[in-house]
């Protein structure tokens, strides 16, 4: 929120011509910038972590880390709000001796070694606890997100069927008996398309296997991308590298169309109507 | 104990119709390029606006023979276009056997205008902004021509060769909606580069 006030500061062209290309700016989008991202981003490692290793991380250095990180940030970036108003200009790393930044500077120095440390003791809680946490079982939180309701770790297949959700919250809105789907075929990639508002299943569809086309058609896309650096003739090679791979990697297969010619007879034998 | 299940085997494998996947990825892709298009036409109208004289004084305004004959090949073509479309959507092949044929024959026909107008142009990319701006529109939309009328040929030659499934029909609406993309987005662009020097000439004052 500071990040954001000091950006209406900057926003203002008297202020912003006065502050511009100083210290004021480097304050002003390290706060957006840590404020906004840095911190939900490490929240948002706390909160994954027991489903990422499977297990809880330490409580207590959790708190440690996360007071370091606060007091370290404001520690190194609020003096620069200051030193920007006396005129310490941005992008330069030293400055006279006798100009009485000297202090603020120091100040701004120290934080910075409270961020590492603060870095540092999440980095060692992490790995101590990966190793020997308590077991955090699948939902520690008691979340509402489907990502809680498979084991911690997940398995590499996420969900052995899909689960079906039946208001926003989709663990708390749950049944007992809350019911999943089945009938996809498993000998394709097949995923169950829903209408768009009410979620209602809607039709089948067969996503596409594996395939060495999407790998060929990066390796030619850079062939014609790096030889244009230096010749203006590979953007038609380029082009005659890519065209045959991507026709290749759309063309039918005979094995998909029977496939498809089977699932059609049997929807017409079934009598289902689109 | 029993788990409660919703059986979706009954439902059916894939739709032709706007519910589909890949009908969603080809209008994402549209928008993709619908993009690289504004900006070639933002590229023209900044070039326009810091260049003292525009078109160029050299540049004479163009012969408009040819160019509308393309433009009037590549809009009727559309039409047999949208008749496989809606046939598709129903699962009715024949007009796609016969449409999609004509539009290859079209998108060569518009591909052989562009060759002779662009032999005929009097100007090179490297002689001017306008040139330039000019040349890249050219080939920003002859690419597509060449893509769609390359898309269009190889759709019905494994429609033919194969038994058209759901799939294909697919297929065959996308190529279909993809030729309205490249019709439409030449229409701005006929506009630019053949109305406007007609319109107004931009020359130094006095």
């Amino acid at each position: 929120m500071i990040g954001g006030l000091s950006g209406i500061v900057l926003a203002s062209v008297p202020l912003d011509v006065q502050v511009h290309d100083t210290y004021f700016v480097v304050a002003h989008f390290h706060y957006v910038l840590i404020g906004g991202a840095l911190f939900p981003l490490a929240g948002a490692f706390y909160y994954w972590f027991p489903k990422w290793t499977g297990r809880m991380y330490a409580e207590t250095m959790g708190q440690v880390s996360f007071w370091l990180l606060m007091i370290g940030f404001n520690l190194t970036f609020f003096p620069m709000h200051i030193l920007g108003l006396h005129g310490m200009p941005r992008r330069v790393y030293t400055y006279q001796q006798g100009l009485g930044w000297g202090t603020l500077n120091a100040t701004a120095s120290i934080g910075a070694g409270i961020i590492a440390l603060s870095i540092l003791t999440t980095v060692i809680n992490f790995l101590s606890s990966a190793r020997s946490g308590a077991l955090a079982g699948a939902n520690p939180w008691g979340a509402d997100t489907l990502d809680w309701s498979v084991t911690s770790p997940p398995p590499a297949y996420n969900f052995a069927y899909p689960p079906v959700v039946s208001g926003p919250n989709a663990l708390w809105d749950a049944a007992p008996d809350q019911p999943v789907v089945v009938g996809l075929r498993s000998d394709v990639r097949e995923v169950l398309i829903t209408q768009v508002l009410d979620a209602q299943p809607s039709h089948r569809e067969e996503i596409p296997g594996h395939s060495l086309a999407p790998f060929l058609l990066a390796v030619a896309t850079t062939i014609g991308l790096i030889g244009a650096i230096f010749f203006a003739w590979f953007f038609p090679i380029g082009l005659g590298l890519v065209a045959p791979v991507m026709i290749c990697w759309f063309w039918p297969r005979k094995v998909d169309v029977i496939d498809e010619l089977v699932q059609e007879q049997q929807e017409i034998l079934r009598g289902v109507t689109v | 104990m029993t788990t409660r299940v919703i059986d979706v085997s009954s439902f059916p494998e894939g739709t032709t119709d706007s519910r589909a996947l890949i009908w969603w990825g080809n209008l994402g892709m549209m928008v993709i390029e619908g993009t690289m298009f504004a900006m070639v036409i933002a590229t023209y109208l900044y070039l326009r606006t810091v260049n003292i004289d525009w078109p160029p004084s050299t540049v004479q305004p163009p012969v408009l023979f040819w160019p509308t004959l393309d433009l009037a090949v590549l809009i009727l073509s559309a039409a047999p276009m949208l008749w496989a479309d809606l046939a598709a959507k129903r699962e009715e092949k024949w007009p796609i056997y016969i449409a999609f044929p004509i539009a290859v024959i079209a998108g060569l026909f518009v591909l052989f205008c562009r060759y002779r107008i662009l032999t005929n142009l009097g100007y090179k990319w490297s002689d001017h902004a306008y040139g330039s701006v000019i040349w890249a529109i050219f080939g920003l939309h002859i690419l597509h021509v060449i893509a769609a009328t390359g898309e269009c040929g190889l759709v019905f030659f494994y429609s033919a060769v194969w038994p058209m499934t759901k799939q294909k029909y697919l297929d065959t609406r996308c190529t279909a909606v993809y030729w309205y993309f490249v019709v439409i987005t030449w229409l701005p662009f006929y506009f630019i580069v053949y109305i406007v020097p007609w319109m107004q000439r931009k020359g130094p004052p006095g």
